[in-house]
Parts: C-alpha cells; sequence; structure tokens
C-alpha cells in the first residue's frame, strides 16, 4: 500500500486524538473558571456528552453533514460503517472520527453557556437536537459542499463551523438561563464570581493549545509538502500573540495584569487563527492573534455590562473572537495561499472574499442562534425550566445531580436546612 | 417542680415511652418539657440580672413551631419583645441561657443558629418587622428561607400578640408584592427524590447514610411546604400543618384529600422512628427494616406530597397571576 497514502491516515488519527484530547482541556478550563462545588458536575457532564455526541454523530451527523444531499443538508451514509477504502485520501473511518472529534468540539463550547444553572437533563436533550439540526446543517454548508461552499467561503478548520455554532447556541443558552444567582445586583452593577482554581485553567488553555495542532494543522488531511508545519507555526503564532495582546490590554486599561483575562486571550489568538492558518502568513497571523486577545478582553465586557452571564467566557472567546477569525481572511489570504475562495482586501482582493466571509457569518451565526433559542424555549416550557432549583444551584451542581461533590473533603454536611 | 435541667432530662426519659406512639401528645410532652426548661432558664437569669427590662413571649420555629416534633429534635426558637433595642442584651442572655437548657433536656443546637441566643433571632416587635420587609424586599433564596422559618412560628410563653403582628405584618407585604408568592415557591421547589423512574425508593448513597431513606426531605417536607404557602396567601397565621389543612380546606378543597395522607405519614415516623437514639439518625430510616407493605406505603406517601406541592404551586400561580 502506498506509504504516502498510510501516512495520510496516521498523521489524522494522531489528529483525531489530540482534538479528542482538547475536551481534557475543556475540562480543566472549565471546572477552574467556575465554583468548586460545580467542579465534578462540570468534569463528568463534559465525559458523559462527548459520548452522546459520538452516537449522534454516528447514527445521523455525519450523513446529514457528508451525506449527498442538497445545498441545505446532506441525507446518506447513517450509522455509519464503512470499512472499504479507496488506497487514496483517507480511508472512510479516519475522516469519520476526525469529523466527529471536532462536532464533539463544538458541542462542548455550547455547553458553556449552561454552566453552573442548568440541569443535566437539558444537557442530555440539547445534546442530542445540537448534533442533528445544528451543527450538521452548518458543518455542511461550510465542509459538506453546502451553498456556502459554493461562494468560496474560507474557513480552514472552523472558526465560523465549530467556533462560532458552539458559541451562538451558547448565547441562546445563557438567555434563557438567566445570570447565576448572585452575580448581578438589583441595581444592575454585577459582581466577579471568581473561578476556584486558576492553575487548572491556565493548564486547560495549555492542553486546548497544543490538541489545536490536531485542529488546525490536522485540517490539511495529509502529509503532502509537510504543509501542516506551516498551519501549525501560524497556529503558535496566533496563539502566543493572543495572549500577550490580551494581557498588554487588561493591564493598560485596569492596571492589573488579570490572569483570566490572558488565558483567554490565548484561546483568542487560537480561536481566531483557526479560519485563517493555512490561508495567511505568518505575520498577518499575528496581527489576527493580538487582535483576536484585545477583541477577547473588550467583549467580556460587553457581555458583563449587558447582563449577560457568561461564567467561561464562551461568548468572547468562541464567538466574537470566532466572527472576528472568519472575517480576517478576507484581509489576509494571500493570492498563493487562498486555495479556496479569493485572496483579501490587503492582497488586493478587493471587497469580494470579506463579503462572502460576512455571508458565512451572519447566516451561520443567525441560524445556530435562532435554532437553539427555539429549542432551548421548547424545552424549557417543556421540562418545567431548564434551570435547576435555588436551592440545588446554591448547594452546587456535584450534589444535585450527581449525588456527590468532586472535593468531598472540603463540604461538609451539604444539606443544611435550619429551622425547617 | 424541677429545679435542674438535669431533672428535665431525666423526666423526658421516664415519660417518653409512654407517649411516643401519638402524635399529640408527644407533642404536648415536648412543650412541657421545653416550658420546664425556659421556666428555670427565666429564674436563673431573674436572679443573675433583674427582671425583664420589657414583656416579652418566647416563640418555638421549626417541627417545634408546628407541633410536629419527633422523638427528637433540635433547638429553633426565639425571643420577641416590647420596647427599644437596649432590651436585647437581656434577652441575647436570656436566650442563651435557654438554649443551654434546653441542649441539657434532650434538645441538640440549631446548627443553622435559629435560637433566641442569636440575634437576628431576639428582636424587638419593630426590629422583627423591619426585617420581615428587608427580607422580602431582597427576596433572595437565603432572606426568603429565613422568612418562612419565623413564619413558621407559636409562642410557647408570653404574649401570643407579639408574634401575631408580625405575621400580620407580613401578610400586608405579600399582598402588596404579589410575586413574591411565586419566589416563594421556587424556594420550596427543590424536593428530594424518594422514589426512582422504576418505582425504587432511593436511599441516601452519602458516607453514614448508606442505605438509609432521608424521611424528612423526601416524604415531610412536601406537606409542610405546600401548607406554608397556601397558609401565607391566605393569611393563617396558625403554624402546625394539621391546623393549616383544617383552615385552609374551605379556601382549597382540593387539600383536603391530602390530609389523611400527612396524618399516615406522622404516624409512620413514629411507628418506625420512636426507638431512635440521636437526633442525627430521626430522619433517616433503613430501607432493610421495612416491610414490603411499608415500602408500598412510603412510596405512596412520598408521591402523594409531591402532587400536594405540585398542585399547591399551580394554584397559587395561577392565582397571583390573576
Amino acid at each position: 500500500m502506498d506509504a504516502t497514502f498510510l501516512m495520510n491516515n496516521l498523521w489524522i488519527v494522531v489528529c483525531t486524538v489530540l482534538v479528542l484530547l482538547m475536551q481534557g482541556g475543556f475540562i480543566l478550563l472549565e471546572a477552574g473558571s467556575t465554583r468548586m462545588k460545580n467542579a465534578g458536575h462540570i468534569a463528568g457532564k463534559t465525559v458523559f456528552t462527548v459520548g452522546i455526541v459520538s452516537l449522534v454523530f454516528w447514527a445521523v451527523g455525519y450523513g446529514l453533514i457528508y451525506g449527498e444531499g442538497n445545498a441545505f443538508i446532506g441525507f446518506s451514509n447513517f450509522f455509519y460503517g464503512d470499512a472499504t477504502t479507496m488506497g487514496e485520501g483517507l480511508a472512510g473511518s479516519v475522516d469519520f472520527m476526525f469529523q466527529l472529534a471536532f462536532a464533539a468540539i463544538a458541542m462542548t463550547i455550547a455547553f458553556g453557556g449552561f454552566a453552573e444553572r442548568a440541569k443535566l437533563v437539558a444537557y442530555v436533550i440539547f445534546a442530542i437536537l445540537f448534533s442533528i439540526v445544528i451543527y450538521p446543517v452548518i458543518a455542511h454548508w461550510i465542509w459538506g459542499g453546502g451553498w456556502l461552499a459554493g461562494h468560496g467561503k474560507q474557513d480552514f478548520a472552523g472558526s465560523t463551523v465549530v467556533h462560532l455554532t458552539g458559541a451562538a447556541a451558547a448565547l441562546a443558552a445563557t438567555m434563557i438561563l438567566k445570570p447565576r444567582i448572585g452575580k448581578y445586583n438589583k441595581d444592575g452593577s454585577s459582581n466577579e464570581i471568581a473561578g476556584h482554581n486558576q492553575v487548572f485553567t491556565a493548564l486547560g488553555v495549555l492542553i486546548l493549545w497544543a490538541g489545536w495542532f490536531g485542529f488546525n494543522a490536522g485540517s490539511t488531511f495529509g502529509v503532502a509538502d509537510a504543509f501542516f508545519g506551516y498551519v501549525a507555526l501560524n497556529t503558535q503564532l496566533a496563539a502566543g500573540a493572543g495572549a500577550v495582546g490580551a494581557m498588554l490590554m487588561v493591564w493598560a486599561v485596569t492596571g492589573k495584569a488579570d490572569v483570566p483575562t490572558t488565558l483567554n486571550g490565548a484561546l483568542a489568538g487560537l480561536v481566531a487563527i483557526t479560519a485563517s492558518c493555512a490561508f495567511v502568513e505568518p505575520w498577518a497571523a499575528v496581527i489576527i492573534g493580538l487582535v483576536g486577545g484585545a477583541f477577547v478582553f473588550f467583549s467580556m465586557r460587553f457581555f458583563d455590562k449587558k447582563r449577560i452571564d457568561d461564567p467561561i467566557f464562551a461568548l468572547s472567546v468562541h464567538g466574537t473572537v470566532g466572527i472576528w477569525g472568519t472575517l480576517s481572511n478576507g484581509l489576509f489570504a494571500t493570492p498563493e495561499l487562498a486555495t479556496v475562495g479569493r485572496p483579501g482586501l490587503f492582497y488586493g482582493g478587493g471587497f469580494e472574499q470579506l463579503g462572502v466571509q460576512i455571508l458565512g457569518v451572519v447566516s451561520s451565526g443567525l441560524y445556530a442562534f435562532v435554532v437553539s433559542y427555539i429549542i432551548l424555549k421548547v424545552m424549557d416550557k417543556a421540562m418545567g425550566g431548564l434551570r435547576v432549583t435555588e436551592e440545588e444551584e446554591i448547594m452546587g451542581l456535584d450534589l444535585s445531580e450527581h449525588g456527590g461533590y468532586g472535593y468531598p473533603e472540603n463540604f461538609n454536611s451539604p444539606e443544611k436546612n435550619p429551622g425547617a | 417542680m424541677f429545679e435542674t435541667y438535669e431533672e428535665i432530662r431525666q423526666w423526658r426519659e421516664e415519660t417518653m415511652a409512654s407517649v411516643v406512639d401519638d402524635h399529640r401528645q408527644l407533642n404536648a410532652f415536648h412543650d412541657q418539657l421545653m416550658y420546664q426548661t425556659l421556666r428555670i432558664a427565666k429564674e436563673t437569669i431573674e436572679s443573675e440580672q433583674g427582671p425583664p427590662p420589657a414583656p416579652f413571649a418566647f416563640f418555638l420555629m421549626g417541627s417545634a413551631g408546628r407541633s410536629e416534633q419527633s422523638v427528637w429534635s433540635d433547638q429553633d426558637h426565639g425571643i420577641i419583645f416590647e420596647g427599644s433595642s437596649p432590651c436585647q442584651e437581656y434577652f441575647l442572655n436570656l436566650g442563651a441561657e435557654i438554649s443551654h437548657g434546653l441542649a441539657i433536656a434532650g434538645y441538640e443546637k440549631c446548627e443553622g443558629n435559629v435560637m433566641a441566643s442569636n440575634p437576628l433571632w431576639c428582636r424587638s416587635i419593630e426590629s422583627y418587622k423591619k426585617q420581615i420587609h428587608d427580607w422580602l424586599n431582597e427576596a433572595s433564596w437565603q432572606s426568603l428561607r429565613n422568612f418562612s422559618i419565623l413564619f413558621d412560628s407559636r409562642v410557647l410563653d408570653g404574649n401570643d400578640d407579639f408574634l401575631l403582628k408580625v405575621k400580620r405584618e407580613s401578610f400586608a407585604v405579600l399582598e402588596d408584592h404579589t410575586h413574591l408568592y411565586s419566589r416563594l415557591v421556587d424556594n420550596f421547589e427543590f424536593i428530594k427524590k424518594g422514589v426512582g423512574v422504576f418505582g425504587q425508593l432511593l436511599p441516601e448513597q452519602r458516607q453514614g447514610m448508606k442505605g438509609e431513606i432521608h424521611l424528612k426531605e423526601t416524604a415531610y417536607f412536601p406537606y409542610v411546604n405546600a401548607l406554608r404557602i397556601l397558609a401565607l396567601k391566605k393569611g393563617v397565621s396558625a403554624a402546625p400543618t394539621l391546623d393549616r389543612f383544617e383552615i385552609l380546606s374551605y379556601s382549597y378543597p382540593f387539600i383536603e384529600a391530602y390530609e389523611n395522607d400527612f396524618r399516615e405519614l406522622l404516624k409512620f415516623r413514629l411507628r418506625y422512628k420512636k426507638q431512635a437514639e440521636s437526633y442525627e439518625k430521626i430522619h433517616l430510616l433503613p430501607l432493610d427494616q421495612l416491610s414490603k407493605q411499608d415500602k408500598q406505603q412510603l412510596k405512596y406517601l412520598i408521591r402523594r406530597g409531591q402532587q400536594l406541592f405540585a398542585k399547591s404551586k399551580s394554584v397559587l400561580k395561577e392565582e397571583s397571576s390573576l
């Protein structure tokens, strides 16, 4: 068998594992950014929902994205189980696994909007519905030969498909769930609900950073010309620039180099470069990362001011910066590297590619937000609320949803009910 | 007449067996034990600090306030006095003495500090009224929980009117802010699951409680909480759940069908827990001690409590939105 074929497939399997390991990064990032009483819940639900997404993706998700269909949706290859191989490109099962890992990342991002207050059963139901009617539709539009692919939309590894889609669902969720108890005062001012472990958050970011090489460099789908190295280079530069940009910005504005903002800056750099990592030059990757890092700081402040409680900053990191990353192609894509679509504004491509990128962001973002909002509203009515009761939220989801604490030694007699 | 708290404890131990099978007799006995403790505490403080600086009432809250104590119970009590705050120091000392005495007499101190030795639960009438306004205005989970604790109260010694004035103030505030009824329902919406999807009883999983069902949280609370929110809506000041059933059945005929279930639950509790050796264990029922028939009855009572709460909630939400 052809060595290149085997190398390609091996490379993508390695990248699949890297992308799957990003879930470990999310576990630490989210658990560290939230309170101790919810830590076990956040870790456990991440693993559990990856399980649900895997089953749904196998049953229908992959078929809806890559099956034969129309410009809106694919409709074949359900219950995927193709063991044959063409001897070139990627084996079907390798491609399937790589795509599955991406779908699971989008889901975990969306669940950022649920943090610290949603019922476990809401995670279960939304994981199924998101994986059928939201993610596959947008993935089909852009990657599965749908109508946006026809327009030459550039989204190399998924700034729109994965990050913006997840963030749009997170926005719908956080709007319906409302802020956590104690987040906002009656006069509209907000209180900081600090995460319980910045070391976890930092380690989570670093794991995500490393996993991102599977996410971006793996999106080359092969080892030809070792182009993945170039993609990795851009990814590294943008992540570094994001961390620096966010830290300098928060330091300059508030006088303190806030750690969570710096960590979000690194993630912002990664999210921003995801769409453009194969289409831009390294100097542009640095600019894209720096701007992403700065944006994330202002976006976090914006959502806080608007009384939209975003516990793990999913809206800012994946939403605001996901949009910036997608649009950045329209500015920085070079004629030599733009194998899809057209060069960007700064390379003489005019506004054409920028227009396509805007169309992609608006249509994908709107679809994901509106459909998520409708689904979650219906679930809210049908389930008597998506949110746990106040008493459960106060006692923490570790106990209310799972019957035991993530840190049992730190809690005594959890259910005190004086005088009742 | 008893002269020390230890004598009261001894009386408790000698007499308990004769009253333990009857809910009313048991609670009347608890009242006497606490009244005698209070009497000694008052005499002790009077001998040290002189007579009380103002008229006052000593009241009970929690299960004692509702006359629903089991064999063992912890302390939940407060003091309300006429006059101004300088009197508070005297009554706080009295509260501490009462609490000390009750602990010796067999009533464990309240872990949540709902005791007359705590300034929060030892105030003048006017101060309690202001506190009611503050709690209801804040309407946070904890402030509404405190409000509900205060509302399940009855005077053991002193002028009934003091507490009644505070309760009337509560009704007035609630009538002016009807959205608070809904917030009060939310406050008690969490009901610990007692029966699983397969119709099985769900015992505790935590260390030290494994295999035991938490009778108070799974079965008893839904009845108590349902009747409390209905009582608040209709301005019923009586605290015992059975009294609330009786008074409220005119306004809410649907609750009549549940009154007998609640009586059965009280009997069930006494039947199994009369041998309990400590307060810690009083609410926990080892499932392996229950016969098949008793398990069926318990499941039925748990489900009925949940139904009652759900119906009360929907009736109240409907009324409040009118």
